[in-house]
């Protein structure tokens, strides 16, 4: 069922894409952005996945999971070197969820 | 050289072809991508619909990711919508690389075709035309929609396995993990210098520490004070180069 709340996310989501995405291609060539913004912006979706992410594999419903008993975190650390090593999504993807299955099945 | 109109549509034809040919080889990566956001849609407690919905109006597979969590632990949607901005900032920086190239367009063409100016888009498009000033406009548009088509429709059909096959798997299989690991390998890219390791660390520090914060203004704690400690980085980078 979509409901009228969900319905308004879509929409504001939608709206974040366009907003983003089209931005210069509707300015075209009239506007430009100071130097400053520009910079800044370089580093905005790096710190963006980052505030996601770290919460995301250190924390366990709101809280701390201590490291080495923390299976997301020890299949993700794997999952990152491979990533590193070989460049390749899908592979990451499947390594990562190897990891952690193995570990889930070892350790339950 | 002025061409015939019939030249014209032959030449844009094989434009739109050499455009499918070369983004080829990026389509299994991108459904296998689809395929993760579309379960990681329905594990998080999404309907069919409510992911179908999402994924063929939002078009943007970070964000959508990044909703997910946010929507399943109930933060105002003002939260979701500037999470989701700062997560397609990067897209901003891809319209100026390709926007000046469709400046002759009307504007509602340009909002449109903005819409669809992906990752691997930005990645192709300058490898056949590297300069706005340069190529003609008819087979720039023609190689533009050829890479988008690509990306929109390899993306789309993996989303739709993914929802389909999501409901086929218990949650125990902790399949939502490999939205994580996807959002993970979009991330190690963007480690480019010193500034971006601080950044993305004062950023995941902050993130840890403010995550009981109302509405989930950690998360814009993290990101504001992540983008001001990767520029002071970088500033002192400058000044000890001077």
């Amino acid at each position: 069922m979509i409901d009228f709340d969900y319905g308004i996310m879509l929409f504001l989501l939608m709206l974040a894409t366009f907003a983003t995405r089209s931005f210069f291609f509707v300015l075209g060539d009239s506007v430009k952005i100071p130097p400053w913004l520009q910079h800044a912006l370089r580093y905005a979706p790096a710190t963006a996945l980052a505030a996601i992410l770290v919460p995301d594999l250190l924390l366990s419903g709101g809280t701390f999971v201590l490291p080495w008993t923390n299976i997301r975190l020890i299949a993700a650390i794997g999952a990152t070197l491979f990533f590193l090593k070989t460049r390749h999504l899908l592979g990451t993807i499947v390594v990562g969820m190897v990891c952690f299955t193995a570990l889930r099945l070892i350790l339950n | 050289m002025n061409l015939s109109t019939a030249e014209q549509t032959a030449r844009e034809k094989t434009v739109f072809r050499d455009a499918l040919r070369l983004s080829s080889p990026t389509i299994p990566g991108l459904i296998a991508w689809g395929i993760v956001t579309g379960m990681a849609m329905i594990q998080s407690g999404l309907t069919l619909w409510q992911g179908l919905l999402m994924t063929f109006i939002v078009y943007a597979g970070s964000a959508q990711l990044a909703a997910l969590p946010l929507l399943a632990a109930g933060a105002p949607v003002s939260m979701i919508f500037f999470t989701a901005i700062m997560i397609n900032l990067r897209f901003i920086i891809f319209s100026a690389v390709i926007g000046p190239h469709f400046s002759s367009l009307r504007w509602y063409r340009r909002l449109f075709y903005g819409y669809f100016n992906a990752d691997i888009v930005v990645a192709l498009f300058p490898q056949r035309f590297p300069s706005p000033s340069l190529g003609r406009p008819g087979e720039k548009l023609s190689f533009y929609v050829g890479l988008a088509t690509s990306n929109w429709s390899s993306w789309q059909v993996g989303s739709v396995i993914g929802m389909l096959l999501a409901s086929q798997i218990p949650p125990s299989w902790g399949i939502g993990f490999a939205g994580s690991l996807a959002l993970l390998s979009i991330t190690v890219p963007l480690i480019v210098n010193w500034a971006a390791v601080v950044g993305m660390a004062v950023a995941g520090t902050t993130a840890v520490l403010a995550i009981d914060l109302p509405f989930r203004l950690g998360l814009l704690l993290a990101i504001v004070l992540g983008i001001a400690s990767a520029m002071a980085v970088d500033q002192w980078v400058e000044g000890k180069a001077q």
